[in-house]
């Protein structure tokens, strides 16, 4: 059946067959940041935005995201401007074969969302079923408690005599993308 | 500062070490080694190498852009998705393949049985190994003798995923079914059933009895063991037992089949030896190596298990078969049955010690369980002794030998590490043991006996092979052990309140090897683009260690430029040089000085050009910050230029062109110093880790950051061996487990902080001091963790994991 959603900003109908999972449907139409490492619901690596929620794609039949808005991790920066989620996993080197990232960073922009300041007992909990073989989680943990204080930084100016105002954390309008604007 | 600026002078500041090992080859293996020019490096001179430089592609990998081999998917409307059928049986022999209903299923393109044409019948091993292949040659594509339940007994290409799972499950197999043996002790016995006759294997491998399932039998001694253990001396032997680890690599085996429109085969695979690869599925398919090409695109972890030729050729039989383009991966499930995983071993220990504490021989014997096939086999037994003993190459007797031997059990095959983690339990879990039974400090026990500067190290040669002779000139343990004393605080322990709860902290040490002494080769060429900057294509696989990021360090470094001046081509074997492949810790050290001589190569190249438009001596000319400059007159001229006038310029236009190759008799050993700290309640054996620290000398870490993320990514691995049950079997031999929840691998809440610590020596013969880094620290936790329990509640665990009824059971023992 035809099913309609809106992918990163962008309204799509796609065929989906009632036994589609929503990780396949969305890698064939080129949504290649929704890794599958598992097949179903053990690592993690197909985490995506469906309706502002985390899901694990692959475990979501496609035709249930009928009407949804969903992000993948494409949706959250760009490689010249990343979310300030990326740009913490970049620069402490919690990447190496990048297979579990795009789930991670998902997890993590989801976690700041809701837990601003997390303590890194928090973020473990937070990254617990995100698997990943490579990095023994420990730069990971540090990138996303880095992540939390850049985007604190960025998020509370004190402006006005101790008035905090508040600024978006870099282009993207909020840590969910751009609530259905951008044409990532 | 490295430890090594106090390193022994020709004079003889290691005599005291160098007469504690019989130095009868030294013109062979001097310790002053004939440094390449420039190769040192002081720290305030690197511009690139040792810079914490961002990883060449993490900003595709952090926002989902890079393309795995599954990710190709969409380039090839045709495709078509594998299967397999797999044996359901652990012994026997394949009467008849029902096949009518799955051909006669709608989108079902082929279906393959060991009969049929596409399907070669030779015998090859999955091993990516260099030639001649070190294993034997035991395995086909498909087999009819089935010897293992996850064994591939017949492919099919459909549609799609859905169609080719039912096709596979519609398949009738019929069998004769053989008695099995799954236990490795009984396996070796003369009444167990065979799981090979001589006649089914080709390219044996020494110390082969297949009327007793030995796949091999291997050792090798230094001075005389027997005698030593027969002295006045205290012996004591230990038995240490490790699990069946798998890779759980997160990106599964994956491989992607076609023919292109040169009538080439050309295979994307994730695959960590593309140049093994092509040469096996030449031998196989018996096609040229000049038709195929094989394509590594970002690699989803390998860890070893890519060190083989798992997938590949069901692909390349069904594309053959369908002429279309065929995806297999496998599914999570195969990866724990069906692919590869760390050799299980009972390994025994046992030293002569004397009454002064000095350790007068070492004797390690290990029995291997090589599973059904024996990729691998020998040469990860082998690494048992030849990467752990070296620690202690001061002591003049020593013994290693193994059994490997075949069960109807799942395929083992490499694993980071490779054979030392089992040796390192063995050993550094005996040695604790000895010291404390001596009343002498573990820790100044090996500080007393541990490899230095200036040793001779014969017992990495004691086997012959791979592990030569070889002199140490890097070796920083003593500050790897003393800056982990100070970060895991074991000066000043505080032992818990509650009277029950005891804290103990344990601590092991480790050596590996960098490449393989004698038998590696990475070449690499570099061609200056006409805006100057820099196309490099290097053999050298980066399977998500970061490798190509270090390998643009290296000649960024060279070139004076810039490192996003260079775009990075690596492991396509239609494009890339010669490489052996990313295993054996070699990619930094071999590939890495393969890219610093074609950089070199270049590097004349430009100064020549830089000479013609300076007007000044090549002598006088260094390059840096994107020019060629002189020293004299402080001129310079930008390498863009240089680009420009090559190509456009003057009469002897020419394309800069660099090329570098690299070979070595050299192995040299990175060296770690692993801690846990632990506190075990006494009424429960409940435990807690409550951190690692692990300190490698890696000699100079080309990136910082990304070798601390090697160092705690392996620990983690080596964490998990030490406490997980790994992949358990049932009484048949078939895998118990289905996905990662039941794998148990240590999730971010279990798994304890780990710290990790640079000690930087200087290796003269890895490129600026480099050597290996990723393996060392995969070896540690397992006996860091037993010795740690030991030192807190007194009980050694020797079997691994390590678990809380374990510990509860022997303390019971002992207070009953
Ligand atoms: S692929 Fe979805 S959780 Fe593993
Ligand atoms: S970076 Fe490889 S699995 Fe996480």
């Amino acid at each position: 059946m035809d099913i309609e959603l809106t992918i990163n900003g962008e309204r799509t109908t796609v065929e989906a067959g009632s036994a589609d999972d929503l990780a396949t449907v969305l890698r064939q139409h080129g949504y290649i940041g929704v890794k599958c490492g598992c097949d179903g619901g053990t690592c993690g690596a197909s985490k995506v935005f469906v309706d502002g929620e985390v899901r694990m794609a692959c475990g979501m039949a496609a035709v249930d995201a009928d009407g949804s808005e969903i992000q993948t991790v494409a949706a959250l920066g760009t490689q010249n401007d990343l979310h300030p989620v990326q740009q913490a996993f970049v620069d402490n080197f919690a990447v190496q074969c990048g297979f579990c990232i795009p789930g991670m960073v998902i997890q993590a922009v989801a976690l700041l969302d809701s837990n601003p300041d997390p303590t890194e007992r928090e973020v473990r909990e937070a990254l617990d079923d995100n698997v990943c073989r490579c990095t023994g989680y420990q730069k990971p943990v540090e990138a996303v408690l880095d992540a939390a204080e850049r985007m604190r930084g960025a998020q509370s100016v004190a402006a006005d005599g101790g008035h905090s105002v508040t600024v978006s954390p870099n282009a993207n309008e909020s840590t969910r993308c751009c609530g259905g604007d951008c044409d990532e | 500062m490295s430890s090594d600026d106090e390193a022994p002078t020709a004079d003889g500041g290691t005599a005291s070490q160098s007469e504690a090992v019989e130095d009868r080859r030294s013109e062979e293996h001097p310790l002053e080694w004939d440094e390449p020019e420039n190769n040192d490096k002081a720290p305030d001179e690197r511009d690139s190498v040792s810079h914490r430089t961002e990883k060449y592609d993490d900003r595709k990998l952090v926002t989902g852009q890079a393309k795995y081999t599954a990710d190709y998917e969409e380039r090839y409307p045709d495709l078509a998705y594998a299967a397999v059928v797999r044996s359901d049986i652990p012994h026997g022999r394949v009467t008849d393949i029902d096949t009518s209903d799955a051909e006669a299923m709608d989108g079902v393109d082929a279906v393959l049985t060991p009969e049929s044409d596409a399907v070669p019948d030779g015998k090859y091993t999955s091993a990516g190994q260099s030639y001649p292949e070190p294993s034997p040659w035991d395995m086909h594509v498909l087999n009819k003798h089935v010897r293992y339940i996850g064994d591939p007994i017949a492919a099919v290409a459909a549609e799609d995923r859905t169609t080719a799972t039912a096709a596979v499950e519609a398949i009738e197999v019929s069998y004769e079914e053989y008695d099995y043996v799954t236990d490795p002790e009984a396996a070796f016995d003369e009444n167990a059933p065979q799981l090979f006759e001589d006649v089914e294997v080709e390219n044996e491998i020494v110390g082969h009895d297949y009327d007793r399932n030995r796949m091999a039998h291997i050792g090798g001694e230094l001075g005389d063991v027997a005698a030593a253990l027969d002295g006045e001396t205290h012996v004591h032997e230990t038995e240490w037992e490790t699990i069946r680890q798998s890779h759980a690599n997160v990106e599964k085996h994956t491989s992607l089949a076609y023919t292109n429109e040169d009538d080439r085969h050309v295979l994307i695979t994730s695959t960590q030896v593309p140049n093994h690869t092509r040469r096996q599925l030449a031998h196989l398919f018996d096609i040229p190596i000049r038709d195929i090409r094989v394509q590594k695109p970002r690699v989803g972890g390998g860890f070893g298990g890519k060190q083989a030729m798992v997938v590949e050729p069901i692909p390349l039989a069904l594309s053959l078969a369908t002429d279309r383009p065929v995806l297999y991966e496998a599914s999570r499930e195969e990866e724990f049955y069906a692919m590869r995983s760390r050799h299980p071993m009972k390994v025994k220990a046992k030293t002569a010690v004397t009454d002064e504490g000095d350790i007068v021989a070492i004797d390690i014997y290990a029995l291997s369980n090589t599973g059904a096939y024996g990729s691998h086999g020998m040469t990860v037994a082998g690494n048992v002794g030849s990467k752990p003993l070296p620690l202690y190459s001061k002591v003049p007797n020593a013994r290693f030998e193994a059994d490997i031997v075949h069960t109807n059990t799942p395929q083992t095959g490499a694993m980071r590490g490779y054979g030392a983690p089992q040796g390192t339990l063995a050993l550094e879990g005996h040695l604790d043991e000895v010291a404390r039974d001596l009343g002498l400090d573990p820790i100044e026990f090996r500080r007393r006996h541990h490899m230095e500067v200036g040793d001779l190290d014969e017992i990495a040669g004691m086997m012959g092979g791979e592990g030569a002779n070889r002199r140490i000139r890097s070796c920083g343990l003593d500050e790897c052990i003393e800056r982990g004393k100070d970060a895991i605080g074991y000066d000043d322990l505080e032992q818990p309140d509650e009277d029950h709860l005891h804290r103990g902290i344990g601590m092991a040490l480790s050596a590996q090897g960098t490449g393989v002494a004698g038998d590696e080769l990475g070449a690499a060429q570099i061609m200056m683009n006409e805006d100057g900057s820099f196309h490099l294509q290097v053999g050298g696989v980066d399977i998500g260690t970061g490798a190509d990021t270090a390998f643009l360090q290296i000649a960024a470094e060279v070139l004076g430029c810039d490192e996003d001046d260079i775009i990075v081509k690596s492991a396509d074997t239609d494009v890339t040089p010669f490489d052996y492949g990313a295993y054996a810790s070699s990619t930094t050290y071999i590939s890495g000085m393969a890219v610093k001589k074609a950089a070199e190569d270049a590097k004349a190249r430009i100064l020549h050009w830089g000479s013609k438009l300076l007007e000044e001596p090549v002598e006088e000319l260094e390059t840096g910050d994107g020019t060629v400059y002189s020293e004299a007159s402080g001129d310079s001229v930008t390498l863009e230029d240089i680009g420009y006038e090559a190509a456009y310029g003057g009469d002897e236009r020419e394309h800069i062109l660099g090329k570098g190759t690299h070979c070595t008799e050299e192995s040299p050993p990175p060296f770690a110093a692993q801690f846990a700290d632990v506190t075990v309640d006494e009424t429960t054996g409940e435990f807690e880790v409550q951190k690692l620290v692990v300190a490698v000398d890696c000699g100079v870490a080309i990136n910082p950051g990304m070798a601390e993320g090697q160092i705690e990514g392996a620990n983690h691995m080596s964490y998990e061996m030490a406490v997980s049950d790994g992949i358990t079997l049932d009484d048949e031999g078939r895998a118990e487990i289905a996905d990662f929840d039941e794998y148990g691998l240590p999730s971010a809440t279990e798994t304890p902080p780990i710290e990790s610590i640079l000690v930087e020596t200087h290796e003269p013969t890895g490129p600026f001091g480099a050597k290996s880094v990723a393996e060392v620290p995969t070896n540690t936790v397992p006996p860091a963790l037993s010795n740690a329990v030991r030192d807190a509640v007194g009980v050694r665990i020797r079997e691994m994991p390590i678990t809380a009824d374990k510990i509860k059971t022997q303390l019971d023992e002992r207070n009953s």
